[in-house]
This record gives structure tokens, C-alpha cells and sequence, in this order.
């Protein structure tokens, strides 16, 4: 058996390129996706500071949903741990000492009134005793023994042009100060080091939001983690003994490579988008996966029909002939998805080199490389085309003997009324569908439009052998007896072979819907949100604090003294998990939350429908209109809801909001959530000046006066990321559908070509009958017209309606919103495949005599 | 109805009296110096019925393409209806074949997609030419297949086929049909009378119709065969048996 499909591979090598190029690029496409998922589950990102701690505790960064078996969320925003953990840790047997560690916003200003550079200046201060956790040394000076101290890393001292004993300027949790330089580390990353005191109490949380903590200074109430160091020798001891003595509380125990992890929460957060994004490509990837897999295979197995049906004559069972072609399917893609697999690893690493570029995922955080997703992914290839093969062969199989012979010299059989029936039933109930923009306006809504368009695609697949045959003998009633000859036959063609002509239009087609409902539901919405951001912003200018991990303390109030200045308010992202009930499950999401403060009226127009934002103060929120609704609250009201490092509240709602679409479903106020952030600091500041260009002189000079700002003439900017900006996943959108849709599309013409390939004989006849060569070609190119003409026009026809609703709840208009070359640029590519991969074919059988053609069946 | 097929039949026979094919020292030799024809020289006279037999290999189907122009020769040259179709181009030799030329195979080789009517008029359609439709009426009728016009060729029986091809092959008139193996799918009774359809055809319309096959039986319909063994013509026999035709070819074979 084997025997036989080898020698049948061998010989059909051409008709099975197809496949192999389906397969080929499908493993890669899931081996890409597994990488994802796997690093999502498995990577880490790299230990730097605490290198030679052996075992770390760090609080727990993820919050469990009420119910089991959900993954957990990860928590962006520092949780901390009881400061006498370290205390209590260091007591244990095989434990040499612990490190009660905490880092806080810091940056060192340069000679040039610059902030010196940093990996990450919001985590750039320390305590002198996590020096300690530092790969080896050297340190040139003494260690910092006073509030006024500090030491530095030697990249930072050369910044800043500082040798031991000299004075610099630090900005340290959004206080600036000067201090003595005590020491100069040379280590590799950078880090300014204070004495323990002083480093917990700049860390102290709600300290930078100038709640000055009550705390004494040589007991602080929590850290970032405690970094434990063993015995020599007695590394795993210890780690045992850590493990039980914490094993009650919600804390994580770390070793290795894990460490990572508790040294960067943010990292850490961020890595729990991998398997997010992997599960939402899978769905898609594979649908276009099995679509071009199984309809490689449908030409290949068609082009064999004889060759099948003349075993079947010698003898060979239905199961025999299912075998082989079943083999010959999984020979080949497996031979094909080997190569495609290690294909996925490059084509990770794109992508997470394209997740790095949009800010989505920190550059930090490494793929992990495993055997797993490689082996997923040939598993599934293999797995997809058996199944494939095994209904495609199934028909040819189970037919008598001698119509086997007989059938595989004519016409296909008749499309099916019932997979037509089934076919019309999909496209109208993805169609309905597509009336989600218009009862849910958010990106949750704008779901439906796509979905209706993958549904309505794969029902045109279902209904087209009708669909095309109708059409077709519609269009040769048309036709008079004077029509030339290549037309007349190409519309013949289109009905006779309905199934052949609906298989290529509805394949180019779904990738017209494809593009078109993707593309432009991601631009509409993109529109619509920025609309609204662009209308709500009243500041013109934004000032953020990228070299100082947050804006420092006092520039508010300094912006708002400055004459011209009308209102000036921070502005900060953070995340909140706002648990709803769904049919009486309750369902936990993690989405992006604005900080604003009670001046936020000044700076954005939120649209707010009832209550004031003038009230947002100390424990308190607005809602979006929508969310309101739909949650069942209002002014007046209370929301529970858990903040960014899983700390549960209960906020009084202040004022519902329009804007819901650009500014989300919540905003916190900046006393409720600012103590819960890593930093504890303002990620911006939006200010409103009368529009003088005096105005925008003192703003200008003001930011320029202080070291480590940036000015953004332009806030409400659509193009920039930040607050309601584009948001990166457009980027990560489009990447996705332009391999998809090219995979899509050097399968739809792999599968023309193979098509036309195997009608030589079909292309020799004519021949014979007396057509030339040159009427052979013009009758493919006017076939390769009407498949233009028919999956461009079925594509656009599907796409109509979803777009329609979707541009009328977004935008209220009926046309969306998105680049005008589009459509244009989408007929030529369709037609470009549908001539290409006719012509070239058509030339090369054309090649071959027409008698030869015919005895070499 | 059947005066006025006849009265066309007669335009048929009023064309300029050169013989059908000529082929003058043809030669042909395939890449490998697989030589397939070894100088064969041979002239079909209008209206005659020439079999060509042979054992397989003996190069009866290379002959059959050059002498239809579907081939060209190595060496010599090949007349059809008059023109030397040696220095023709591929289309050029098309449209020779399309108006001189009608084929029959084996396998019937109808078009799948186009209804039996149509498949029977697309040589003239391709040709430009608007279908004479009393001919073709006439031509479906005598060969039997006037109730089955709008039929796809799927839903005929093979010597229903058949009987397509040898209509379709006719409808331009043409100045020799060539059948390659007419009866060679069909069953004795069916293929007994697809041959006498073409001998009708002969008979009646004065149709030249070059037949390759290696049935003695279908070989005695014709007023001539030719054997031909090793690229060459070895033997002729004028209006044999049966019997006649295979004793000759078995001697062949013998040898």
C-alpha cells in the first residue's frame, strides 16, 4: 500500500504541489502561533538585578476568577509583600541572609539638564543592601551612609560626568534633590542606589502622591519582594524551607529562571498577551489552514480519478483506494510540514519582533524555543489533511468500478441542493450577525462584522456550485450564435463545470470578504475611537516624564501658576478587572482604565451625561453611559471592581460619560488609584492654555527648564499611541492578515494552477476539435474574467451589509471608514492571481502537442 | 427534409477532385532517434475507405497525425486537401484541420461541459462559421442521435458517443475523417454499427474516411487497408475479408 502511494506521489509530484505549499505554509503558520502560546505559559524574562539571589518571594501578580479552571489574570502594577517577611524568611535554616528589596522611580540629570539613561526609569532606585543581589563587582568608593547619598552605576556616573564625591541632581519618585555621589558600581544595566531608609521611604506607596505616609522610616510596611540568599551549598534546602514557610500565604517562591518573572512584573503582564493573541489567530489560522489544505487535496485526488478508478478496476477495495490516497496525503504534508514547522520559529520571531516595535510587548521578554509547538504543529497538519483526504477520496472510492472509469472521463457530478440550502443558511445567519455595531458599540461589538463576514465567506463556498451554475446558464442564454467562439465555450465551461469554476471564485471570494471586513472594521473602529478622542481632548498640550518614570510632583501646580494656563490635570493608564455577570456567571476581563483628577474637565470633554467630574475625588469613578447601562449602575451608586495590582474596591460612581468608545468603560480617580501603581507617579499631564502663543511660550520653556520631560504639542492626536491613541493591535491586526491573506492567496493560486493543469486533456480535445492555441488561451482568459469578475463581485456583495451596519454604529453614516486604494488594489490582486494562474499553466499544457496530451492521460 | 440533406451532401462532393491526403517519402523520427515512420509514401482518393492496420509500435498512429496534420513530418511531405502542411504554422495547421479534417477516437473525446448540439457544432463555431442547420439536422438524424440534442455526453451510452463524435466530425464538411480505434471501447455489437455508420458515410455522401485499427473484422468494412509494420507499409489488400486481413497480419507477426 505504502508502495503504491509513494509511486503515486512520485509521478503527480506537480498536482500535489499544491498541497505541499497548503501544508508547507499551514505548520508554519500554527508552529508560529504554538510559539506564542508556549512563551506565553513558559518564558521569562531575563534575571538582571537579582542575579545572585537563590530564591525570591514575591507576591502573587495574578488574580483568580471566581471560577475554577479560568487562567488567571496577570496583574500589571507592582503587588507588594510585608516588609517582615525578609525578617522572618532570614531565620530559617539554610538561609544565609535576606533582601528586603523595592524599587521606585529614579533618573540622575546630566550636565546638559537631561536625564541620564536608564533600561526602565521607573524602577531605576534601589536600596544599597539589593547591591547585594548584583553579579560580582567592583565598587569604587563606600556605600551611601546617609539620606543625602547615593551610588551609581557606572554608565549613569559617566552620564552624568560623576566620580565619587562629586554632587548630582536626582529626580527620585517625582522629588528632585541633590546628592552625593558615595560610590560607582560597575555593573552592567543601570541603577541609583540609596541607603535602605531612605530607599523605602521614596518607595513608601502614596508618598510621591503627596499623602505623606505615617509610617515610621526604619519600619516600612511592605516591599517589591525579598530576595533570599542560601547557604553555600544549600540553595535547594532553602528554597524548600521558604516554600513552607510562606506556603500559607498568597505568595509566589521563585527560582532560576523564574526569577525574572518577580524581578519584572510589567514583563510579566505584558507575556500574558502571548496566549491571549495566539488563542484569538488560532480560530482563523485554522479555518484558512483546513480551507486551503482541503482544497489542494480536492484538485490533487480529482487529477487522480482515473488512476483511482482504474485500481478500483483491478481490484482495489474502497478502503484500499481511501488508504492510499490517505496515505499520499500524509506523505507528502508531513514531508512538507517538517520544513513549515521550523519555518514558525522565524516567523515568531517576526511577530514578536512586531509586538516589540508597537510597544506591545516589552523588549525584554524572549521567545521560549520548545519541541512543542513544532510537533502541534506537524501533528495538526497532518492530522487536517488525513481527515481531508479522507472525504475528499471518500466519493471516488465507494463508486462502482466501471463508472469509475466512465466517470472520470466527464462531467463532475451535480451540485448538491442541500449543501446549497445549507450554504444560503450560513451566509443569512452570519449576515444577522452583523448587526452587533449597532446594539454594542465597542471593539466587542465590532467582533460580530467580522464574523459574519468568515461565516458568510464559508457559506459562498457552500452554495457556489449552484450559485456559479444558475449564473452561468443564465449568462449563455445571453449569449447569440455569433458570440466568438472563446467566450461562448468560457461560459460553457463556467456552468458545465460549476463545481470547478465555484471552487476558485468562492475561495478568491472569501479572501475579498476577508480583507474587506478586516481591514476596514479595524480602520472604522480605529476611526471612531480616535474621532472621539480627538473631539474630547480640549489641552493642547501634553507633557509626559519618559526619563523620570512619571511626572515629578509639583509641575501641575508650576503649569497652572504659569500666565495663560487654564487647566492643567494628570492623565494616567492603568488596568482594572471589573467583574459582570453573564447569565449568572460571573466573568472577569482585565482592560485598560484612565487615572484622571477632579481638574480633568479642563483638559477633556469625556461628554460626561449625568453627575460631575468636578466630584472626582478620593474613593470615587465615572462609568461610560454604555457601561452604566449594561452593569446596571449610576450616580449615586456604588462599583466593585478590583485595581491594577488585584487590590478589591468599592468606588462611589460621580458621573457617567458618552465618550465610552475612546475613553473605555471606567475612570478612576487619581486618589482611589495612584497608590496602586508600580510608580506611584503620573504618566501625564494634559494642559489647557487660552491658545496665546505667550501661552504656549511659558509651557514650552517650563518643560524645557526641567530635565527628562516631553512636550506633545498635539495630545489628541490620532497616530500616536498613548491615551486613546491607535491602538498597537491595529498594527498586530493587519500583520496577521496580510500573512493569512497571503497564505490565502498563494493557496488559491497554487490551486488554479494545479486546476489548470489537469485540464489538458479537456485543452487537447478542443485542439483536436480545431481550436488554436491562441483560441485556447482566450477562452482561459475570458474563464479567468468571469472568475475575476464573480469572486469580486460575490466578495463585495457579502462584505456590503456587515460594513454597512458596522459604519452606521460607529460612525453614523453608512460608509466605513479606511484607505480608499483599497478596493482597487484588491480587484487588481484577484485578478492578477486569477490570469497569472490561468495563463502560465494554460501556456505550458499548450506545449505539448494535443495528441501526446491525450495518450498520456 | 431528407431531399434537402442530400442536395448538401452533393455541395460536398463538388469540391475541386485532388486527392484527400497525399504523403510523399514521410519520415518521422521522435527525440531518443525513436524512428516512427520510415518513408511511407500514400495517396487516399475522395471518397475512398482506407483501414490502416499494424501490430502496435508499427507506427499506424504516427501516421495518422501527419497524414491529419497534427504532426508534422521529419522529412517528406503531406498534402491535405490539397495543401502542404509541413511548412504551415500550428495555427495555420489548425485551422487547415478545421476545415478539412474531422477526427473520431477511441475515447469519443467529446467535450463534458457543451450539450451534444453544441458539442457537434463547435468545430464550425470555432471555425466563425454560423452552422448550416439543416445539415446538422440531417447529420443527427442518420446518425441517430436527434432526440438527445440537449443532453450533456455524460448521459449517453458509449456508442451514443460515439455517434456524436462521427456527427461532430462531419459538421464541417471536411475533406477526410480520420477515426483512431472507432470501435476500440465499445462492444461488438455497437462498434459493428458505428463502422457501419462510416461506411455509410462513404457510401452515401461520398466521405473520405481514413480508419486505424488493429480489427481485422473493422478493417474488411473498408475498401482498402493498408498494413504497416516498422514504420513502413508492408502490405495492401483491396476489398479483403476478415479472414484475409488477419492471416496477413498474423504472418506479419509470425516473422
Amino acid at each position: 500500500m505504502l508502495y503504491c502511494a509513494w509511486h503515486m506521489v512520485r509521478r503527480r509530484i506537480a498536482a500535489l504541489l499544491a498541497v505541499v505549499c497548503a501544508a508547507l505554509g499551514g505548520a508554519a503558520m500554527v508552529t508560529g502561533i504554538g510559539v506564542l502560546a508556549d512563551s506565553g505559559w513558559r518564558s521569562h524574562a531575563p534575571v538582571e538585578r537579582l542575579d545572585r539571589a537563590d530564591v525570591v518571594v514575591s507576591a502573587s501578580q495574578s488574580h483568580q476568577p471566581p471560577k475554577p479552571f479560568l487562567p488567571s489574570i496577570s496583574l500589571p502594577e507592582r503587588v507588594q509583600v510585608p516588609a517582615e517577611l525578609a525578617d522572618r524568611l532570614a531565620r530559617l535554616p539554610g538561609v544565609a541572609d535576606t533582601v528586603s528589596d523595592r524599587s521606585f522611580p529614579a533618573a540622575v540629570v546630566t550636565d546638559s539638564g537631561d536625564a541620564a539613561p536608564a533600561a526602565d526609569a521607573s524602577v531605576n532606585g534601589h536600596g544599597w543592601s539589593s547591591t547585594g543581589l548584583l553579579a560580582a563587582h567592583d565598587v569604587r568608593g563606600s556605600a551611601p551612609a546617609g539620606p543625602r547619598e547615593v551610588a551609581l552605576d557606572q554608565g549613569t556616573a559617566a552620564a552624568a560626568s560623576a566620580e565619587p564625591g562629586d554632587r548630582v541632581t536626582v529626580v527620585a519618585a517625582g522629588r528632585t534633590g541633590t546628592y552625593r555621589v558615595s560610590a560607582v558600581l560597575q555593573v552592567p544595566g543601570s541603577g541609583v542606589y540609596f541607603t535602605d531608609a531612605a530607599a523605602a521611604r521614596l518607595a513608601a506607596p502614596g508618598t510621591a502622591a503627596g499623602t505623606q505616609d505615617a509610617s515610621g522610616e526604619d519600619s516600612p510596611a511592605s516591599a517589591d519582594l525579598v530576595a533570599v540568599r542560601a547557604e553555600p551549598g544549600e540553595a535547594d534546602r532553602a528554597a524548600d524551607e521558604v516554600r513552607q514557610a510562606v506556603a500559607d500565604d498568597d505568595l509566589n517562591v521563585t527560582t532560576g529562571a523564574a526569577r525574572g518573572d518577580a524581578e519584572s512584573p510589567g514583563t510579566t503582564a505584558a507575556r500574558s498577551l502571548l496566549p491571549t493573541l495566539a488563542s484569538s489567530l488560532t480560530g482563523v489560522t485554522l479555518l484558512v489552514v483546513g480551507f486551503i489544505v482541503a482544497g489542494a487535496l480536492s484538485v490533487a485526488v480529482q487529477s487522480q480519478r482515473r488512476e483511482l478508478a482504474l485500481m478500483r478496476a483491478v481490484g482495489a477495495t474502497p478502503r484500499q483506494i481511501r488508504r492510499i490516497v490517505t496515505l499520499q496525503a500524509v506523505l507528502t504534508s508531513a514531508a512538507a510540514a517538517v520544513p513549515g514547522a521550523a519555518l514558525g520559529y522565524l516567523l515568531a520571531e517576526r511577530f514578536r519582533d512586531l509586538l516589540v516595535w508597537t510597544g506591545m510587548l516589552p523588549s525584554g521578554l524572549p521567545l521560549t524555543y520548545g519541541p512543542l509547538p513544532a510537533v502541534a504543529g506537524v501533528v495538526f497538519l497532518v492530522g487536517v489533511v488525513s481527515v481531508a483526504a479522507w472525504c475528499v477520496a471518500w466519493r471516488t472510492s465507494r463508486m462502482p468500478a466501471t463508472e469509475a472509469v466512465a466517470e472520470s472521463r466527464s462531467e463532475p457530478r451535480k451540485p448538491s441542493p442541500v449543501r446549497a440550502r445549507i450554504g444560503l443558511g450560513l451566509i443569512i445567519g452570519g449576515t444577522a450577525l452583523s448587526i452587533g455595531p449597532l446594539l454594542i458599540r465597542s471593539q466587542v461589538g465590532a467582533v460580530g462584522t467580522a464574523l459574519a463576514g468568515i461565516l458568510a465567506a464559508i457559506g459562498l463556498a457552500l452554495v457556489g456550485p449552484v450559485l456559479v451554475g444558475r449564473v452561468g446558464r443564465a449568462l449563455s442564454r445571453r449569449l447569440s450564435g455569433s458570440t466568438p467562439a472563446p467566450t461562448w465555450l468560457a461560459v460553457a465551461n463556467s456552468h458545465g463545470y460549476a463545481q470547478r469554476a465555484a471552487g476558485a471564485a468562492s475561495t478568491l471570494a472569501m479572501a475579498v470578504v476577508f480583507t474587506l471586513t478586516y481591514t476596514l472594521t479595524q480602520t472604522t473602529v480605529v476611526a471612531a475611537t480616535s474621532g472621539e478622542v480627538r473631539d474630547a481632548t480640549r489641552a493642547q498640550f501634553g507633557v509626559s516624564a519618559p526619563g523620570l518614570g512619571g511626572v515629578p510632583e509639583n509641575l501641575a501646580d508650576d503649569l497652572r501658576d504659569r500666565p495663560g494656563v487654564e487647566a492643567a490635570a494628570p492623565v494616567t493608564t492603568t488596568t482594572a478587572l471589573w467583574p459582570f455577570r453573564v447569565l449568572n456567571e460571573t466573568e472577569v476581563e482585565s482592560a485598560p482604565a484612565m487615572v484622571l483628577d477632579h481638574e480633568a474637565r479642563g483638559v477633556l470633554d469625556l461628554d460626561v451625561r449625568d453627575g460631575n467630574l468636578a466630584d472626582l475625588k478620593g474613593r470615587t469613578v465615572a462609568v461610560s453611559a454604555d457601561a452604566a447601562k449594561s452593569r446596571d449602575v449610576h450616580v449615586g451608586s456604588t462599583a466593585e471592581f478590583y485595581l491594577g495590582d488585584g487590590a478589591p474596591v468599592s468606588a462611589r460612581v460621580v458621573a457617567t460619560y458618552g465618550r465610552g468608545l475612546g475613553f473605555g468603560e471606567l475612570v478612576l480617580s487619581r486618589d482611589l488609584a495612584v497608590s496602586h501603581t508600580t510608580t506611584g507617579l503620573d504618566q501625564q499631564l494634559y494642559v489647557t492654555t487660552d491658545g496665546s502663543e505667550a501661552a504656549e511660550r511659558e509651557v514650552t520653556e517650563l518643560v524645557a527648564s526641567h530635565p527628562g520631560l516631553a512636550l506633545d504639542d498635539d495630545p489628541g492626536a490620532a497616530e500616536k499611541g498613548g491615551v486613546g491613541g491607535v491602538p498597537p493591535e491595529l498594527w498586530i491586526n493587519i500583520a496577521v492578515l496580510a500573512v493569512l491573506l497571503a497564505y490565502l492567496l498563494v493557496g488559491i493560486a497554487n490551486k488554479l494552477v494545479a486546476t489548470t493543469a489537469a485540464r489538458r486533456t479537456e485543452l487537447a480535445t478542443l485542439q483536436l476539435v480545431g481550436a488554436t492555441p491562441h483560441q485556447v488561451r482566450a477562452m482561459m482568459r475570458r474563464e479567468a474574467a468571469l472568475l475575476t469578475v464573480a469572486a469580486f463581485v460575490g466578495g463585495l456583495a457579502l462584505s456590503v451589509i456587515p460594513l454597512v451596519l458596522l459604519s452606521a454604529g460607529f460612525l453614523g453614516r453608512p460608509v466605513p471608514s479606511g484607505p480608499a486604494w483599497l478596493l482597487p488594489a484588491l480587484a487588481a490582486v484577484v485578478a492578477a492571481i486569477a490570469f497569472l494562474s490561468t495563463e502560465l499553466p494554460t501556456r505550458r499544457a499548450l506545449r505539448t502537442p494535443p495528441t501526446q496530451a491525450l495518450t498520456r492521460t | 427534409m431528407r431531399y434537402a440533406w442530400d442536395a448538401a451532401a452533393g455541395v460536398a462532393q463538388s469540391r475541386p477532385q485532388a486527392p484527400a491526403v497525399v504523403l510523399q517519402g514521410v519520415t518521422k523520427t521522435y527525440p531518443g532517434d525513436v524512428q516512427a515512420l520510415r518513408g511511407v509514401s500514400l495517396t487516399v482518393q475522395r471518397g475512398t475507405f482506407l483501414a490502416v492496420m499494424g501490430p502496435s509500435g508499427s507506427g499506424k498512429s504516427t501516421l495518422m497525425h501527419c497524414a491529419a496534420g497534427l504532426d508534422t513530418p521529419t522529412t517528406g511531405h503531406v498534402f491535405v486537401d490539397g495543401t502542404e502542411i509541413g511548412t504551415l504554422s500550428e495555427t495555420a495547421r489548425t485551422e487547415l484541420r478545421r476545415d478539412s479534417v474531422g477526427f473520431v477516437f477511441q475515447s469519443y473525446n467529446l467535450v463534458p461541459s457543451l450539450s451534444i448540439e453544441d458539442n457537434i457544432t463547435l468545430p464550425l463555431r470555432l471555425a466563425g462559421r454560423t452552422p448550416d442547420r439543416e445539415w446538422v439536422r440531417g447529420l443527427v438524424e442518420r446518425v441517430g442521435i436527434g432526440e438527445r440534442l440537449s443532453h450533456r455526453p455524460a448521459e449517453l451510452s458509449g456508442g451514443q458517443q460515439q455517434r456524436v463524435a462521427i456527427a461532430r466530425a462531419l459538421a464541417a464538411r471536411p475533406a477526410v475523417v480520420f477515426a483512431d480505434e472507432p470501435t476500440g471501447a465499445l462492444d461488438l455489437r455497437t462498434g459493428r454499427e458505428v463502422l457501419a455508420l462510416l461506411r455509410d458515410m462513404v457510401d452515401t455522401l461520398g466521405q473520405t474516411v481514413v480508419m486505424v485499427t488493429h480489427d481485422p473484422a473493422a478493417a474488411a468494412r473498408a475498401d482498402l487497408a493498408t498494413v504497416m509494420a516498422d514504420g513502413r507499409v508492408v502490405d495492401t489488400f483491396v476489398q479483403a475479408t476478415a479472414a484475409e486481413l488477419a492471416a496477413g497480419v498474423t504472418k506479419l507477426e509470425t516473422e
